[in-house]
Formats: C-alpha cells, structure tokens, sequence
C-alpha cells in the first residue's frame, strides 16, 4: 500500500480507552483496519487480514459517523454478536472503506482490545 | 542441478524428527521464498517467506485447502470446515462461529479453563520432579474440549482413544473408520440430548444455531465434534510445552509472567511465533501459479511453512530471539483469510490461563537442571519432553 497519494488521503482519529488520540492519514478505499494496521493503531489487529473471521477488529463508529455507513451483513452482525462490549455503533472495522465523505472519521477502540 | 529435486534430500520434513527444523530452514532461505524439500519421501514445494505465505493463504483459487484435506482426512473426518468451500463453508462457519467468539470464550475461562488447569495442577502436587508435557500441557486442552462437548469424566480416556485414531486414516483406514464410527454414535447422544433439552452450553449453542435461516443438520454439528481434537487440542498442547520451555528457562520471562495479564497476552503470543505448533502445513495447489520463484503446477503438493513465515527477518527483526515485546502483528500461525483458526481466541485464553494458574499454584516450579529440551516435529511441532521441579530444587 502507497500511502503517499495526498490527493486520495484523508484524516482519521482513533481514540485508545486507556486515553490518548491518534490523527492518522487514511487511504480512499482501504479499509478502517487496514488504515489502523498501517498506522499500528493499538487494540486493532486484524488478524485474519480482513476476512471477516477473527473478530480481533472491533471497534465503535463515533455517532457523528456510523449512521454514514453502509449496512452491515448478516455475517458481519454475527461475528459482532460475540464480541465484547457491542454497541449499536459497533463495526468490524475490516467491512468499512474509506471513501471522502469520511473525512475526519473518528474511531473508538473498545477496552477490551487494548 | 534439477530444479525440481529437493534441497536438503538427507531431511524428510516428514517422516524426520527436525530437531534442527529452524536451522534447516536458515539454510534453506537463501533459495528464495518457495523451495524444494523432502515430505513422505517425495519432493514438495515449501513456502517459507511471510509475504508469499501471506499470499498463498488468501489465494483460494491456487491454494484452496479443501482438495488436500479431501484426500487426507475426509473419510474418516467428514466434510468439515477444512474441506468445504465457498458458499458452504460461509455459511457452516458462520452457523458455528458463536461458541468460538471471544464474548463465549471469556466465559469458558472462569467456568471451565481455569478449574481444569487446577485439576491438573492439583495432581501433580507433592511430587518433585515431573513429566511436564504428559502431566499437564497434553491433557489440559484434551480436557477443555471434552468438558466443552459435555463428556463425563469417567469416559474421557475412550474419547481420547477415538480422537487420536480419527485422523490416522492414511496410515489405518480400517482402525480411523471403526473409530468414526464410535465416536459418532456417543456424541449423537449427546446431540439428541441437547436437542430435547437445550442448555447454554457448547452443544446446545450449536444445535440452536441459526445463519441466514439455515440451522446445522447432526452431521455439520458431528464433523466439526471430529475436528475439534486434531485443530484444538494436538495444536495447543505442543504450543503449551514450547511456551513453557521457554518461560522456565529464562528468569526474565518468567518475572513478567508473574506480573500481570497483558504481560501474559504478550508472551503467549511471542510463543506461538518463536515455535509455532502447526510448522509445516500440507496443502495440495488446486491451481498453476508462479509464486516466488516457484512455479507451482495443479495437483503438487505445497508445504504452509508457517514456523518459517514467523522467523522471516525482513518481517521478524532478530527472529530467533524469544522477546515478548517485539511487535507481533504479523504473526502467522492462525493462519490468514476465511480458513483462519476457529479457535484462536480459546487457544489463547488457554495458554494465557496457564501461565498464570502454574505460577500461582508454583510459584518455584523450574526447569530439571540437567534434562535437554528437543523440539520436535516438522508438521506438528513442540518439546518431545518437559521435565520440571514444582517446588523448585528437587
């Protein structure tokens, strides 16, 4: 991944419970975890490599954000149904793409990841 | 020289110990990312580099599993996870994901791991020197799966019996069948019974389970029974004797072992990198395919050199080196993409439960001063013995 294409960077923050913000440049069309693993973002791993099958890349939308986003699939909903500490804005981060409208984006890594 | 002959044609990555398996792979390295090796006596490809392994995982249309695992072990084992593609394993995975999700898997610690980690411990006290990988690293995972699966613990030893001779089919079809057969007819009776009176158990969560309006007949819910002991039971404990082999034989580890949780996390995983249970994985290529400098052809037989990928330098700095605060993000041992380890999150929370219960019940327990410790194993891969001394100096 190039990440130097300035014209197709965007800002996302991820916030860390343990406190601590982290303003990263993401690419347009990575997804949140790839963005998150590039930048080593704590509490994010993704460990399947964005398969949808190790539920090691939870996170939470800020509410300003989640309700922009695509839906979730039935699958995504399952494997977010045995995570820790759901909530309604709760994302596998690896099934969300950046796109411009998300410029900004903020990202709340849950507590029990990091 | 023949392109096609096997480097290293003294090693048979198969059927030899490989004490030296990270020295041969050292020399195998400078042949580039996909080598020629010695497996059941045949030359294999073998991948050894990280991003081509990387690759390979995520690639199903040259690498899909399901064509090895059909030939291996689908007469004895059933259509399982490992065999089934596309839209039939998405939906069986997801229709058994639940059980293994780390919200269940945070619950099986306190109800279930952690007592059985104190059975054992429980046996083993007031002796001075014991067998560590018989004592406690072998049954311990063992005994997670049974309790999961409801068996009492008067039948264990039967179970025991069943699950090793299931996946011996290329060496005793005759004997691997019976077993299957055995082993079906005793957890069908465990099924029907959870399907007349549900509980919140593991059975039951599987019975109830429902993806996308499709629940699982008793065969899906049996042929993932089947696989639980080879995936989660033979894999864990090798890793728990390598991670205590070196936890024990390094003061430092062993101080930040005792310390706290993420010190545990940290360490459990640097173990599954610096000797990775499952080394080397067969996989047959389903496709033709250039990788590295390899071209591999349909039908050949490739070697998943997982131990390798986790000792890349260009990815591992200094990877010989057991150093529990190296950055770990790339470890490869669960494997990548939709096939990726089902039971990651129960494998960890049992060798991270490990470590802290041991300590606790051992605070002294060491390392038999003059007792050599050799890894062994090319496929699986773990510590041919451990002996140890619970109070410390015998």
């Amino acid at each position: 991944m190039s990440h130097n294409n300035k014209s197709s960077e965007m800002r996302v923050t991820f916030i860390n419970p343990k406190g601590g913000t982290q303003t990263v440049m993401g690419e347009v069309g990575e997804s949140i975890m790839r963005c998150a693993t590039y930048h080593r973002i704590p509490g994010i791993i993704g460990e399947c490599g964005g398969a949808m099958a190790c539920a090691t890349c939870h996170a939470y939308i800020d509410e300003k954000w989640a309700h922009r986003l695509l839906g979730k699939s039935t699958q995504e909903n399952e494997m977010l149904s045995g995570c820790i500490d759901t909530r309604w804005n709760s994302r596998l981060t690896c099934q969300v793409r950046l796109n411009e409208e998300l410029d900004g984006l903020v990202i709340e890594v849950p507590k029990s990841q990091t | 020289m023949d392109a096609l002959a096997p480097l290293l044609p003294e090693v048979d990555f198969a059927y030899d110990e490989v004490t030296d398996l990270h020295e041969l792979i050292q020399k195998l390295r400078p042949h580039g990312p996909v080598v020629r090796v010695k497996y059941l006596g045949a030359p294999v490809w073998a991948i050894i580099d990280h991003a081509e392994l990387n690759q390979a995982f995520n690639d199903l249309e040259h690498f899909d599993p399901g064509d090895g695992y059909r030939i291996i072990s689908a007469p004895s084992m059933g259509n399982t996870l490992q065999t089934m593609q596309g839209e039939e394993h998405r939906v069986s995975r997801a229709s058994v994901a639940a059980p293994f999700l780390p919200a269940s898997v945070r619950g099986y610690v306190e109800r279930m791991i952690e007592p059985i980690a104190h059975e054992l411990m429980d046996r083993i006290a007031g002796q001075r020197e014991v067998e560590f990988v018989q004592a406690f690293t072998r049954p311990y995972p063992f005994t997670v799966i049974t309790r999961l699966l409801g068996i009492p613990v008067s039948d264990e030893a039967m179970l025991l019996e069943w699950a090793v001779k299931l996946i011996d089919f290329p060496w005793d079809p005759e004997g691997a069948l019976k077993s299957k057969a055995a082993f079906d007819a005793y957890m069908q009776g465990i099924i029907d019974d959870r399907r007349r009176n549900p509980t919140d158990d593991f059975v039951s969560m599987l019975v109830k389970a429902e993806f996308e309006g499709q629940r699982l007949d008793d065969e899906r819910i049996l042929s993932l029974f089947r696989l639980l002991f080879p995936a989660g039971s033979d894999t864990t404990y090798k890793n728990a004797g390598s991670l205590f082999a070196c936890v024990l034989s390094d003061p430092e580890i062993r101080a930040q072992a005792m310390r706290g949780g993420e010190e545990r996390a940290a360490i459990a995983t640097e173990g599954l990198r610096w000797q990775a249970p499952t080394a080397m994985l067969p996989r047959m290529a389903t496709g033709d395919i250039k990788l590295g400098n390899a071209h591999i052809k349909k039908g050949d037989w490739v070697l998943f050199g997982i131990t390798a990928a986790n000792r890349d330098p260009k990815v591992f700095p200094d990877p010989d080196r057991f150093d529990p605060s190296r950055d770990n993000r790339e470890l490869i041992s669960f494997g990548r993409g939709v096939h990726f380890c089902l039971g990651m999150h129960l494998a960890r929370r049992e060798l991270e439960t490990a470590l802290r219960v041991v300590f606790e019940r051992y605070p002294d327990i060491r390392l038999k001063p003059d007792a050599r410790i050799e890894f062994v194993g090319g496929v699986l891969r773990g510590p041919r013995a451990l002996w140890v001394q619970p109070y410390g100096k015998a």
